[in-house]
């Protein structure tokens, strides 16, 4: 029997990643094309509206813009957890603990001028992420405790309180019975742009430039990276491997903490259980799609935003927004499959797992030499 | 707190472990030949969805249970293929995995929100034993998805440890290259491995859509897939042990909704007053003080898990 066996390429196709990206976006809509053919949709008409509500106009990609600034932040969060190689799959809990102390902030301090109130409530935004992510980055970095698990579970925890707030502690008296916490004050709002787009998005492009110099230009962005691909080598050279895995997963927390404060003081009106809406867990794949690198996490937080509010907009032709959430993940798969394809060729390899290229020939002929390239 | 409430409380408790279980067993198969899944949330909405919609459609129970477990196998043969054939990064698909295993099953099940099938699993009196004060209704009063999960469990526990197959997928799960240098295909068995775990999460999410919670909500899973990959490792990888923490997270997540009914007093708070949102975080909490305890135990030993646990294995690299 002859198999097929990946090969590295000698030869990158060169810009992989992004052309990946590409593909995996034609793939996603390929499928979901088939999927709105299958259920009785027309596709042009769906695309077409998603694409009109994403990008035609600035109405509309102020719409894009607001959608991508979370992404981007939480996607960053992830990235810099993830260029060490740790995986902060509860960005989604550390958005909300950032937004509910913002918001306790917003309560008590209301009095302060809007500049100055919205700086404390980021400032303690950030400090909230860091505080769900203390526990999981502890155990982690002290007794290997896998932080994937931890950090999720916690984001079940942190919906989980602010549901709690919303409709005890916090409930807002004036809300005619209606489960909701007070809306932050009036002073508390990040200045917009334009459309629906505010300053947050200026934020967050500003902390990713930063973050792609400091990950790829300093010192520590190096010892960082070494200290994720070889531990061994990060620990001869002196690097404190836990003090690295603290810093890493703390940042990361604290950049998630931050989303949920800038989303607070920018597009949401108050603190509400559904203020995250997916953004870290979307902010995982983001961050995948961009192997980790500040750079490529405003690209795939773009397109993802744009996605998002596409989803959003076909609800009005009786297509459920879910269909965002499958492109969303279908991009990744075929991102990920394309990338393989990429960095590897297809070798037909004989029974025993002979690669040689002579044994090829022997057990099946010439066939084998036109997919043999080299 | 009620005889009847506290006999209820371990029926329930018994249920929710055969979900956790279940889905827990399927991803242990996959994590003992060395594939990380961590789309089991995924793939239990997806059984969820699928079996309930089949039950709906043929009003059998098993039908629709046997339907969710071959939709979570080609579910989990997605993560197979892009992370085990092409090897892709576990983490990266197995999110993706759930992530899009959310979306598509709320995609598919949104015209059947709300709709409630004529006939579900019903529980199994077994002759005589039923009838035994309290332990009839725990043990011999349960649904049939409880004594299949049992006895999947001595299926997975003698398969693993006494059979050939369970030779070769413990050694897949340890080294690759060495497996593959003996003879084995080391794509065959892993992918077969993650798409029979597909199978059982699959098979878990219909219990929850057909007995637990009959009808399809999104997010009914509720993190329940995530309990279940928590619980592989304190089960240290081992069926008998996974069976043991499935019975403690069961206890837990059966408690929580009961707890509010429960006129107790702990640390000086009276429990029913606590706000349900809050001691919904009871599970989530106890799975992070499990690992921390785990891992605490475990720091001067060797890691029970799979050396080869979430490493891809390309022949050409090796």
């Amino acid at each position: 029997m002859i198999r097929p066996v990946l090969v590295r390429r000698d030869k990158v196709v060169p810009a992989t990643q992004a052309v990946a990206f590409v593909v995996g976006i034609a793939a996603a809509l390929v499928l979901g094309l088939i999927l709105l053919w299958t259920s009785g949709h027309n596709p042009a008409e769906v695309y077409e509206r998603m694409f009109d509500a994403a990008f035609v106009g600035t109405d509309s990609l102020a719409r894009t813009l607001e959608r991508a600034t979370p992404l981007a932040l939480t996607g960053l969060a992830v990235a810099v957890a993830g260029s060490m190689g740790l995986w902060n799959i509860g960005a989604e809990g550390q958005m909300m603990a950032g937004a509910t102390i913002a918001a306790g902030v917003a309560m008590t301090a209301d009095g302060l001028p809007g500049p100055l109130l919205i700086a404390v409530m980021v400032v303690c935004g950030v400090a909230g992420g860091m505080v769900l992510m203390l526990g999981p980055a502890l155990a982690r970095s002290h007794l290997g405790v896998s932080e994937i698990i931890t950090t999720l579970m916690l984001v079940y925890v942190a919906i989980r309180v602010v549901e709690w707030l919303e409709t005890g502690p916090w409930k807002d008296p004036e809300s005619f019975g209606f489960a909701v916490i007070e809306p932050v004050p009036e002073q508390a709002s990040l200045p917009g742009l334009f459309g629906r787009a505010n300053i947050g998005t200026l934020i967050a492009l500003g902390l990713l430039l930063v973050f792609s110099l400091a990950v790829s230009r300093t010192a520590w962005g190096y010892e960082l990276r070494l200290a994720g691909s070889s531990p061994n080598t990060a620990r001869y050279a002196g690097i404190s491997l836990r003090r690295k895995v603290l810093t890493a997963l703390l940042l990361s927390g604290g950049i998630a903490g931050l989303a949920g404060a800038v989303q607070l003081t920018g597009s949401a009106t108050r603190l509400e259980s559904g203020l995250s809406n997916g953004y870290g867990f979307a902010g995982i794949i983001v961050a995948a799609l961009a192997l980790m690198r500040p750079s490529g996490v405003a690209a795939a937080a773009f397109v993802f935003g744009a996605v998002q509010v596409g989803g959003q907009s076909i609800q009005t032709l009786g297509v459920s927004s879910a269909i965002s959430d499958i492109l969303q993940a279908m991009i990744l798969f075929g991102a990920l499959m394309a990338a393989v394809f990429f960095n590897y060729r297809i070798r037909w390899s004989g029974p025993a797992g002979q690669a040689s290229s002579d044994d090829d020939q022997a057990e099946a002929g010439d066939d084998t030499m036109a997919l043999e390239g080299t | 707190m009620s005889e009847a409430a506290l006999v209820g409380l371990f029926v329930a408790t018994v249920q929710f472990a055969t979900l956790v279980f279940l889905a827990a067993l399927g991803e242990l198969i996959a994590e003992r030949a060395g594939v990380l899944n961590l789309g089991v949330e995924g793939m239990m909405a997806m059984g969820a969805v699928s079996g309930f919609m089949v039950g709906l459609e043929t009003g059998s129970p098993w039908a629709a249970f046997f339907a969710a477990a071959a939709v979570g196998a080609l579910v989990g043969g997605l993560h197979a293929l892009v992370s085990v054939l092409l090897g892709a990064d576990q983490v990266v698909s197995g999110l993706a995995l759930t992530i899009g295993g959310l979306g598509l099953a709320a995609y598919v099940g949104r015209n059947v929100v709300g709709e409630r099938p004529e006939t579900l699993f019903t529980d199994l009196g077994i002759a005589g034993l039923a009838d035994i004060r309290w332990f009839g209704d725990i043990f011999f009063n349960q649904p049939p998805v409880v004594y299949l999960a049992v006895l999947l469990g001595l299926a997975v526990w003698f398969v693993l440890t006494r059979t050939r197959l369970g030779l070769a997928l413990r050694a897949v799960g340890e080294s690759a290259p060495t497996t593959d240098a003996v003879g084995h295909s080391v794509m065959a068995l892993r992918a077969g491995a993650v798409m029979v775990g597909g199978a059982f999460a699959g098979a878990a999410g219909s219990f929850l859509s057909l007995y637990m919670a009959p009808g399809w909500t999104e997010g009914m899973v509720a993190g329940r897939g995530w309990i279940a990959v928590a619980l592989v490792i304190f089960g240290a990888w081992r069926p008998g042990r996974l069976a043991l923490g499935a019975l403690l997270f069961g206890f837990t997540l059966a408690l929580q909704p009961r707890l509010q009914s429960f006129d107790i007093e702990l640390l000086g708070v009276q429990v029913n007053r606590i706000s349900p949102a809050l001691l919904g975080i009871l599970p989530f909490v106890l799975t992070v003080v499990v690992l921390v305890i785990i891992s605490w135990r475990y720091r001067h030993r060797p890691s029970p898990a799979p050396a080869a646990l979430g490493l891809p294995y390309r022949r050409e690299e090796r």
